[in-house]
């Protein structure tokens, strides 16, 4: 084994590069500087190599503590030569097991991707799940209650205490046979052309006019309110807060420290992501919805004819594109799951409302003046 | 403008240094041979530059085990993750056929950032909702939101000094360690002039503004002994951004690249150090398309092609740069200055891009 080797010195004191050479012996490296001849001893035990670890890097070992005296040595073949002759040499990078550090980091790459996915698809839900049930009830209802604002301010509301009333009345014999649950529901309709139900947490849900005029019968809007009951039952908007919020730390961890510009690339990805995760909750949704019907008494045809109704609009590009359809990813498939839950309860006989009198309820937001009825943004 | 001496002076010449400084005699290496005197050799003269040697894949493979484990500890492990990425990206910059070396470590940047989160990001977040909390009427919550944005303004130049004095204090070439000797509070007081009077003067004062920040932060800045100068004045660079803003908007943007790349060439040409004077090639079209091209690759793979265009715009970034004229390095010596993490801390919050990673 070669034990003498061509390296520069660095002092720590002078910005001066001085040729020397390096012998190997068994305790550390006997250094002699070309020009002037002086010597010293470097034992292995005080040497900390700070570079000469990737490909293509010089080997750089440091001695003392706050600022460094340095060897540089060119080939990493003397890391070699100094680990096989001396066992206090064990601490210098082997290069004999470059390839199987180039494995390890393979490993790591599999491992990183398995922790992510695993951290996506069950840690985030679980944890948002179990936080989010742990929300005390009075904050849902002022998150609620800003999200309304925000949707429905006061000025775009249509308030008339009669048929609103008649709205209630479906709310309240839907949760009247429903577990023990906290919160009070409310409907608020605003007057936008948008077809569209939200479900803002705490019990707060949001008519829009648009998807009220297209109901054809109470139980086709029992079928959109039994949906969005669910989702607060659920928390799943609140639950859908936490997602958010973790899958951002998630994807920061994941893609370092490159911030500012990939954050438009993430927040695409994460708007995927969320994309993704409200499809289970408004399949649980679209079950638990059809259940709470049956319960109540209500024929689920309703909801199941309003679906398809929105569906056929949208296939054939109407106007408004409805809205609740794109939030709410209905599917052929989808339908077909309610049908097939549907058919599973017995059909009551009884009506909600004659169908006239619907008519006036459907067109709640209908007296008023043409320009309040222009959807402002 | 009073900072701007060309030249290098002795490092206690400008009265009592800022920070305490750890005299070149005092740290003296076990082992090292005595120095005699040497006589300084002739300077060597040509242009000179730095080579990024790095690869993507190595990069990959560092940030790879860094995901791995900041995910199972949680987090914690970002810091000495930070440091791995810069140990290398420090290591593959060669320049006179040394490499460069990082001496910063994750403890150290641990305890900045946890410092910075307590004497600034807690209590300006506390102050920020507290009223609202506490159900305090809109004007005490205006009031005291303005108070927040002053505050965090204040923090914003301490910030960028304390990080570059951090970053410069952990770099050494050939042994000697780069550092920043300024004052926190004058560049606060250059910065917070700065922004009064860019209204006041409708804008004009831009670009003394940035030429007074660039002046500040590298006639402050040192190798070893050695203080690198500065001589630029706002005044010159009026004229481009002057044309940069008038051509914004018909440009799409594409003329602020112009006047970036002016920049970059006017302060290199104005900058000196150990007798030689730094130069830029870059122009407009160049960086735009690395800036550009940068951006979307990094947006389309979300972020996960950054090790590759990493290494291709440091890369670049070199290429454009060169040291020019007689080098004299002989006569440089060691004095290096105690400097914790806490700015650099703070910049986090700031999300300051003070370049490199």
């Amino acid at each position: 084994m070669r034990l003498d080797w061509d390296a520069a010195y660095l002092d720590g004191r002078t910005a001066a590069r001085r040729r020397a050479t390096v012998h190997i012996t068994r305790t550390g490296l006997d250094v002699a500087l070309i020009e002037g001849g002086t010597r010293f001893f470097w034992p292995f035990r005080e040497i900390r190599q700070t570079q000469g670890t990737y490909a293509g890097e010089q080997v750089r070992l440091e001695r003392g503590r706050d600022l460094p005296e340095a060897l540089l040595i060119g080939d990493v073949d003397f890391l070699s030569a100094a680990r096989a002759a001396s066992p206090e040499a064990s601490h210098l990078h082997d290069p004999a097991r470059r390839r199987f550090r180039v494995g390890l980091t393979f490993g790591a790459l599999v491992t990183a991707v398995a922790l992510a996915l695993g951290i996506y698809y069950v840690g985030i839900p679980a944890f948002a799940q179990v936080a989010a049930a742990r929300v005390p009830v009075s904050w849902e209802e002022s998150l609620g209650s800003a999200i309304v604002d925000h949707f429905a301010p006061t000025a775009r509301r249509c308030e008339d205490p009669v048929r609103q009333a008649r709205i209630d009345a479906i709310v309240t014999q839907l949760t009247a046979k429903v577990r023990p649950q906290p919160y009070t529901f409310r409907v608020t309709v605003v007057n936008s052309a948008i077809v569209n139900a939200v479900a803002a947490p705490g019990g707060n849900i949001i008519l829009f006019r648009g998807l009220l005029e297209r109901t054809d019968n109470a139980e086709e809007l029992a079928g959109v309110l039994a949906h969005e009951i669910e989702h607060v039952l659920h928390r799943h908007v609140t639950r859908a807060i936490f997602q958010h919020a973790s899958t951002g730390i998630l994807m920061a961890a994941l893609v370092g420290d490159v911030s500012g510009v990939v954050a438009y690339g993430l927040e695409g990805a994460r708007t995927l992501g969320s994309l993704q995760m409200s499809r289970t909750a408004e399949s649980e949704a679209d079950r638990d919805g059809i259940r709470l019907l049956q319960e109540a008494g209500i024929d689920t045809a309703g909801m199941i004819t309003f679906f398809e109704k929105l569906l056929a609009r949208e296939r054939s590009g109407g106007d408004i594109v409805p809205r609740y359809l794109r939030t709410h990813p209905t599917t052929t498939e989808r339908i077909a799951t309610l049908r097939a839950l549907a058919a599973a309860g017995a059909r009551p006989s009884g009506r909600l409302l004659p169908d006239d009198e619907w008519d006036g309820v459907k067109n709640l937001c209908g007296e008023l003046p043409a320009d309040a009825r222009s959807p402002r943004r | 403008m009073a900072d701007s001496q060309p030249g290098a002076v002795s490092p206690f010449a400008r009265g009592p240094a800022p920070r305490p400084t750890v005299p070149t005699t005092t740290i003296r290496p076990a082992s090292a041979p005595p120095t005699t005197p040497r006589p300084p050799a002739p300077a060597s003269s040509g242009s000179r530059r730095v080579i990024f040697r790095g690869s993507g894949g190595s990069l990959f493979g560092i940030h790879v085990v860094n995901v791995l484990l900041i995910l199972a500890t949680f987090g914690i492990y970002y810091f000495w993750a930070k440091v791995r990425v810069r140990n290398y990206l420090w290591s593959q910059s060669e320049f006179e056929s040394d490499r460069f070396a990082y001496h910063g470590t994750g403890r150290e940047l641990l305890i900045g950032f946890v410092k910075a989160a307590l004497f600034f990001f807690l209590p300006a977040t506390l102050l920020n909702m507290l009223p609202e909390l506490l159900g305090a009427s809109p004007v005490v919550i205006i009031v005291t939101r303005m108070l927040v944005s002053i505050f965090a303004a204040i923090f914003i130049p301490i910030a960028i000094v304390g990080a570059r004095r951090y970053r410069l204090s952990r770099t050494s070439w050939r042994g000697i360690r780069f550092s920043l000797r300024a004052s926190t509070g004058e560049f606060a007081r250059l910065w917070i002039r700065g922004w009064l009077l860019i209204p006041l003067t409708l804008g004009l004062y831009y670009p003394s503004f940035i030429v007074n920040q660039h002046r500040f932060l590298t006639s402050h800045s040192w190798f070893g002994s050695e203080r690198f100068s500065f001589e630029g004045r706002g005044r010159d660079l009026l004229p481009a951004w002057f044309g940069a803003v008038v051509l914004f908007v018909p440009t799409l943007g594409l003329s602020w690249f112009w006047f970036a790349a002016k920049r970059q060439r006017y302060y290199a040409e104005h900058t000196r150090v150990a007798g030689a004077r730094f130069r830029s090639t870059v122009t407009g079209a160049k960086l735009a398309w690395l800036t550009i091209s940068t951006w979307v690759g990094l947006i389309c793979t979300i972020g996960l092609a950054w090790p590759w265009l990493t290494v291709r715009r440091t890369r670049r970034t070199f290429e454009w740069l060169s040291l020019d004229g007689p080098l004299a390095l002989d006569n440089i010596t060691q004095q290096a200055q105690q400097v914790n993490a806490t700015g650099e801390g703070l910049a986090g919050f700031f999300d300051a891009d003070l370049g490199f990673t």
